[in-house]
């Protein structure tokens, strides 16, 4: 047993981290750890004001710190974080669409308090429950749920360790579950969401921790460009890398929410606090293709042969299971869960294409689907009865007469999803089919006959809003507060401004599409 | 699956030394079964601490591959603190056998049970093929562990290579806190009530004596099963309320149902 | 290629000012109800006047300078790739702008007065001046992307206006209709863009037209092909056909606009533009006459199975069409044949369309032509101008179509070998056929005796609906002259589409042909005659009926075929699907009819959400990921 004992050995150094190409991250974990001081020290008055402070601070000087880091491209903590235009461009994209969630989570005119309930752990339907909803009580410890969540988003794409990436993913994951639970209107439903979330969420972490597994067992290394190296020239037999990389994928996919993988996704989306169903339709996804982008390009590049095949199956059933499961739905937050199924099926075309173009046709894609799906989940909260939001399609119907501003903007968030020019996703769209053309012809074919498909609910939702009769005692719309307006209005004029002069976002997505291995 | 079978050859020709083969084929089995019971075991308790066998067994097993440290984390760790503080919850909440158990999808269990050995199948063969051939090493050599020591080669690693990752595992730590105090902590809105008013509210309440617990005279200890009184019939003020199990409270008026 | 200067760097306000008009009416809500048709109709009037104005200043320009690029701005620049956004105004192009404007001014102002008494007249206002906008965006683009907007657009506000009168369900099935057959289209429309980019680095018109010799057969051929789906679709041709009459279903003024003068010529407008790509694959161009000669028949014979007189005149357009794209489908030199009957028919078919609405509101809405009859007295100017369309249409001497519509069978018949024969006698039998339907529709209608229902008194238009119509006849007859008149419009669109044909070898004599269509027609039109005109017209549709009107009547089983081939696999794709969507069951069996109340009922209902079953989903995914890529691998 002597080599239980401590022994003098060799000392160690301890790695370069570089700072201040990690200043991002460090800046919004810091605000989330001021955060829970706040929870603990600041008296309930004054807590959600000073929570609003801290959160947005700490986002907007991350995203400044992205800004100042444009052109950093090298590899730190021993290899295990590579800043690159890419990574940079998904931080800033992830840091920009986080502050518009926060500013709707920071709407407090619409709904007593804001969406997220008074006090998560009260039970439902408890007396004290009922005298909570009525005030304007939040929990506030969404706040830093919510930066904890954007940290772990700014670490996953940039891992190039597949450990840390896994720990990354359970701190982006983790605050999600709570979140999830935490909606202040139809609390079941929102705690059932979060257990789902939860389970699943597990359930796919353990295919990604396998995976991993296996990959150490074949490349001695979770490192990616080890992995990388290691396929190159290995005389391993090869099994443990496809096998280990397949169940990798599995757990990337889940979090895109991409099917086969994608069932969690209405019932989070519809059941979550719309705020954080914004919140995860976009900065998660954004994330999340990241790091499928950086494990497919840095890991496996040598191999694309190989997993192509994989990434043009899941991208055909995603844009299917998008396209036609959406059809049926009634309910708006289920169907737009639908339509993200469907679009992360678009982007992952893209992936497919494997070089620079394709790179920057994701994170163009990315970024605006984020505007445009935190824009209309923004939009749901405004629609409204007693019962909170109407997301109930026949409650939309006649939206128009009603509010013909709403309608009008909703009307272009949908075409922009649908793809119709002029919009921010018929670039997009365009780019991403442009990029991958090349080298996959038919599943472009494919995707532009889905993205036909998809249209039609789209335009469903505004000829529904346009002509149909409104329903008697039908919703009324609530007058947005300042947050929610601002939020609103930066994501509609994004939407229009990047399908009319696309050029300047088109040439940053193009200069940062570098990935450093 | 001979590729399976061929790898198990390996460890029983000589190749590993005769006690470690042995062992593997004990501890192997009851891992397996320790898991199989995990899954099929009714009663929460007992499948628990059948996931507690599984452990155990598996921290025999890096034990017997040269990894001391790792195996007595997983054992103290796992199947001390963690299995057990499980097992402590459960004790709590005393849920025994009554979960539904009736599977109301129809095919789920069949497809299930197809796609589960399907998966176990293609990754054990898979996995059997890709350590087909590959020669078993002593962990203690100076060629395979440079620092010549287990848990100073875990330790270097740990802040070197892994350092970020380890760093940010604090942040998970700090998250699981804040979200069981989301998810349970309930503030209080009123001032703590001093012993005094307790005291007198109880004298005043007409039942100066405490209410009884769960499980008193009745066949069952559990904190959902309310307690019998004298008479043979329930206390209902014996449970709380918000208790799993015993929201339907009123449809126990008959002590039959209680056992 | 030249750049605009004066007038011509004005262009953008063809597509602007529409814009911005719908934008004002359509949000400016209830308070802009009492001057919004004024503004609506009036913004097309302007943009005829410009319209003009820029006409004369590119006739102005020598013939080789004539094709005017206005560069606005870059819109996408990605690597070696650029679009610009920007017009190319040429003389093909200004055709249609003048089109478009001038026919479309007319409608406006008939609908000022069509839609006098529509509690929704700004919001239609708003969509056509919106159609406007993007149709014209549509003709001007000078690349294929920037098309695709104009395209988009369009479907967009045909989609919206067919719909328009959402309470009638048929209205809202007509609506999905056009929008899935154009949405067919769009994908050919995106494909083909989608291959030009990938074989010529580009989708401008300079680019892409000048490079055709860069394409090799087959990929011609694919792209002509796509940009004929995509044609099929808007314009609807064979086998895409089935949403035109049903689009009807908008208020008349749209019928005369999107789905008689002008979107619907789209299609035309595509393979004429990209003439150069079809010079390339003979594949692709016999394939746009094969469609059109299939078309033109179609159209005709279903034309004379109806009794609703506005789908008398839809399939009537299919068929038009037909002849427009089997004249650009004859290739160079038929062209602007092909081009001139699309400006004909703009005239003629949206005289019909107008005097038909004209009829639809004297008779309170109702449009079976079985209780019309006798209207030629108590509506005189709508008759009068419904004889202008019918003698165009028919190509009576010297009206429109008998200028237009005649070159397009001698060209057919000038192709020469068996295929001539074929698509010469095919449109001369077309030509017969148009007699004969369009004489039932106007005997059934303006003659015979009085088949009304009690309660119409039929009266004239007021004078804003019938100056519009009148000013529509008048060009109907004396426009096809003014068209041909010494080769002028010819001359004029040679710089976009090359000379015309030359006058050469005729398999015919022309004389001989002039005369034997002639023949052919009478002998329509005297059948017709003789069949409807001479005995009393049952207000009830005869049952026991020949073969072929049976079949007239279902539109030769074309929604039936649909509906067995397309629709029904479908929907039972999507029913099969659903199914095992545990939660998508939910959406599809409850439906509209959970309604409002399902607050919580939905609540209750998620509550039984199966988590067991979505971890199954995934496993199984799991499975089918490793078994995949471990088969790719080791196959």
């Amino acid at each position: 047993m002597s080599h239980l004992l401590l022994a003098e050995t060799a000392p160690i150094h301890a790695p370069s981290v570089a700072y201040s190409s990690l200043s991002p991250i460090f800046i919004v974990l810091g605000a989330a750890l001021v955060g829970v001081l706040v929870e603990a020290l600041v008296p309930r008055a004054e807590r959600y004001a000073v929570q609003m402070v801290v959160t947005i601070g700490g986002l907007t000087a991350a995203l400044v710190a992205v800004g100042l880091l444009h052109n950093t491209a090298e590899t730190t903590v021993a290899g295990a974080l590579a800043v690159d235009g890419a990574g940079l461009f998904i931080q800033g994209s992830v840091l920009v669409l986080s502050v518009m969630s926060v500013l709707l989570i920071a709407e407090r005119s619409v709904d007593v308090g804001s969406a997220i309930v008074a006090s998560a752990a009260v039970v439902v339907g408890s007396p004290t429950d009922r005298r909570l909803a009525r005030t304007d009580r939040v929990q506030t410890e969404v706040f830093p749920l919510l930066l904890f969540a954007v940290a772990g988003m700014l670490i996953f794409p940039i891992s190039n360790n597949l450990l840390l990436m896994f720990v990354a993913l359970e701190v982006l994951s983790l605050p999600l579950y709570l979140m999830a639970g935490l909606s202040r209107r139809r609390r079941l439903l929102s705690q059932e969401a979060a257990l789902k979330y939860f389970l699943l969420g597990a359930f796919a972490s353990a295919f990604f921790l396998y995976g991993l597994a296996l990959l150490y067992g074949y490349a001695n290394s979770v490192d990616l460009p080890a992995i990388l190296n290691a396929s190159k020239a290995s005389p391993k037999s090869d099994v443990l890398l496809y096998v280990g990389l397949a169940l990798l994928l599995v757990g990337l996919l889940f979090k895109a929410g991409i099917a086969p993988f994608h069932s969690w996704t209405p019932d989070v989306y519809q059941g979550s606090p719309t705020p954080v169903t914004a919140f995860m339709s976009s900065c998660t996804k954004i994330a999340a293709f990241g790091a499928i982008m950086r494990v497919l390009y840095v890991g496996f590049n040598a191999t694309a042969w190989n997993w192509r095949p994989i990434v043009w199956a899941v991208a055909i059933a995603s844009m299917a299971v998008g396209g036609i499961f959406g059809l049926t739905q009634t309910d708006l937050k289920r169907v737009l869960a639908y339509s993200s199924i469907a679009h992360a099926g678009f982007i992952l075309v893209g992936l497919v294409a494997l070089d620079k173009d394709g790179i920057a046709s994701v994170l163009f894609y990315v970024l605006t689907y984020g505007f445009s799906t935190m824009a209309a989940f923004g939009v749901l909260m405004l629609v409204r009865d007693a019962d909170g939001e109407a997301t109930h399609l026949a409650q939309w119907s006649g939206l128009a007469r009603k509010s013909p501003f709403v309608a009008a903007v909703m009307t272009v968030l949908l075409l922009s999803m649908a793809g119709i020019p002029l919009t921010s996703g018929f670039i997009a769209k365009f780019y991403v089919f442009k990029a991958a053309f090349h080298v996959a012809a038919p599943l472009v074919v494919i995707a532009l006959i889905f993205s036909a498909v998809a249209a039609f609910y789209y335009l469903r939702i505004v000829v529904l809003m346009f002509f149909a009769e409104p329903p008697e005692n039908g919703p009324t719309i609530a007058i947005p507060g300042w947050s929610t307006a601002v939020a609103l209005t930066f994501g509609m004029v994004v939407t229009v401004v990047l399908g009319i002069f696309p050029q300047p976002i088109l040439d940053l997505a193009a200069k940062a599409a570098t990935l450093v291995g | 699956m001979s590729a399976v079978i061929s790898t198990a050859g390996e460890l029983t020709n000589g190749q590993v030394p005769l006690g470690e083969a042995v062992a593997f084929w004990i501890l192997g089995p009851v891992s397996l079964a320790g898991a199989i019971g995990m899954v099929l075991l009714r009663n929460a308790v007992h499948s628990a601490l059948s996931l507690v066998a599984t452990m155990m067994s598996l921290g025999m097993f890096y034990l017997i591959e040269q990894g001391p440290f790792l195996g007595l984390v997983q054992i103290i760790v796992y199947t001390g603190a963690i299995m057990i503080l499980f097992l402590f919850v459960l004790m709590l909440i005393g849920r025994d056998a009554s979960d539904s158990i009736v599977e109301t999808l129809r095919g789920q269990r069949w497809a299930a049970s197809l796609f589960g050995i399907g998966f176990a199948l293609l990754v054990a063969l898979s996995v059997g093929r890709a350590f087909k051939g590959s020669k078993p090493v002593n962990l203690n050599s100076a060629t395979t562990n440079a620092n010549g020591q287990n848990v100073n080669s875990i330790a270097a690693l740990l802040f070197t290579k892994y350092l970020f990752a380890f760093e940010l595992t604090s942040a998970l730590l700090i998250i699981a806190a804040v979200g069981a105090m989301v998810l349970a902590h309930l503030e209080r809105e009123t001032p703590k009530r001093t012993q005094k008013e307790i005291a007198r509210e109880r004298i005043r309440s007409g039942r100066p004596q405490p209410l009884p617990g769960p499980g008193v005279l009745s066949s069952h200890d559990a904190i959902g099963t309310p307690a019998l009184l004298p008479d043979g019939s329930i206390a209902p003020e014996s449970v709380m309320a918000s208790t799993p199990g015993v929201r339907e409270l009123p449809a126990l008026d008959n002590p039959d149902n209680i056992r | 290629m030249n750049t605009a200067h004066g007038i011509q760097s004005a262009a953008w306000l063809l597509v602007a000012l529409p814009l911005f008009s719908a934008a004002v009416l359509l949000l400016a809500g209830k308070r802009a109800d009492k001057w919004a048709h004024l503004v609506g109709a009036a913004v097309p009037v302007i943009l005829f006047i410009y319209a003009v104005m820029l006409f004369f200043s590119v006739k102005a320009e020598s013939k080789g300078n004539r094709e005017i690029n206005l560069h606005l701005y870059q819109w996408i620049v990605v690597g070696t790739f650029k679009v610009d956004a920007g017009f190319l105004i040429d003389p093909l192009s200004m055709v249609f702008v003048l089109l478009i404007t001038g026919v479309g001014s007319l409608i406006h102002i008939y609908a000022v007065g069509y839609m006098a008494h529509d509690p929704g007249r700004r919001r239609f206002f708003g969509y056509f001046n919106f159609f406007i906008a993007v149709m014209l965006l549509l003709v001007l683009a000078n690349n294929y992307l920037a098309m695709y907007v104009g395209w988009e657009g369009v479907g967009l506000a045909s989609y919206l206006l067919i719909s328009f009168y959402f309470d009638r369900p048929t209205a809202a099935t007509a609506g999905n209709k056009a929008f899935f057959a154009n949405r067919v289209g769009d994908v050919g429309l995106s494909i083909a863009i989608m291959v030009m980019f990938a074989y010529l680095g580009s989708t401008s018109y300079a680019d892409v037209l000048f490079g055709n010799a860069k394409l090799t057969q087959g990929v011609a051929a694919a792209i002509g092909l796509m940009l004929l789906l995509a044609a099929c679709g808007k314009s609807g041709q064979f086998p895409l056909q089935t949403w035109l009459p049903d689009a009807m279903e908008g208020p008349t003024p749209v019928s005369a606009l999107i789905h008689a003068a002008t979107m619907v010529t789209a299609g035309v407008y595509l393979i004429a533009r990209s003439a150069p790509i079809f010079d390339v694959s003979q594949a692709a161009r016999t394939a746009v006459v094969i469609v059109g000669a299939i078309t033109l028949l179609y159209g005709c014979i279903c034309a004379f199975g109806q009794d609703d007189l506005k789908r008398v005149l839809a399939y009537s357009t299919v068929s038009q069409i037909g002849y427009m794209f089997l004249a650009v489908g004859l290739g160079p030199g038929v062209y602007a044949i092909g081009i001139m009957h699309l400006v004909g028919h703009g005239f003629f078919k949206a005289a019909l369309f107008l005097s038909s609405g004209s009829v639809m509101h004297a008779m309170n809405d109702r449009i079976d032509m079985r209780r019309f009859g006798g209207l030629w007295r108590v509506m005189p100017i709508t008759y009068f101008v419904f004889v202008c369309g019918y003698l165009a249409i028919i190509g009576f001497p010297l009206a429109t179509g008998f200028w237009t519509k005649d070159k397009i069978i001698e060209a057919a018949l000038d192709k020469g070998g068996t295929s001539g024969w074929v698509l010469g006698i095919c449109a001369l039998a077309g030509a017969g056929l148009t007699a004969f339907y369009m004489t039932r529709a106007l005997v059934m209608t303006f003659h015979g005796e009085r088949r009304w229902e009690d309660d119409v008194h039929p009266h004239e238009a007021p004078s804003s609906m019938t100056l519009p119509m009148i000013v529509l006849g008048v060009a109907s007859l004396v426009g096809g002259y003014l068209l041909v008149f010494g080769g002028g419009f010819q001359h004029w669109l040679e710089p976009s589409v090359g000379p015309s044909v030359e006058e050469g070898v005729h398999t015919v004599s022309p004389v001989v042909l002039t005369l034997l269509t002639l023949v052919v027609v009478a002998l329509g039109a005297l059948g017709a005659w003789v069949a409807f005109g001479r005995k009393p017209i049952p207000i009830t549709q005869p049952v026991g009926v020949s073969p072929i009107t049976t079949a007239a009547r279902r539109n030769i089983y074309a929604d039936a075929f649909n509906e067995a081939v397309l629709q029904r696999p479908g929907q039972w794709l999507s029913r099969a699907l659903v199914y095992f969507d545990n939660r998508g069951v939910d959406g599809a069996v409850t439906g509209l009819a959970a309604g409002f109340g399902g607050g919580s009922a939905r609540l209750k209902r998620s509550q039984t959400g199966f988590v067991r079953s979505y971890a199954l989903s995934m496993l199984a995914g799991s499975v089918a990921v490793v078994a995949v890529l471990l088969a790719v691998r080791f196959q």
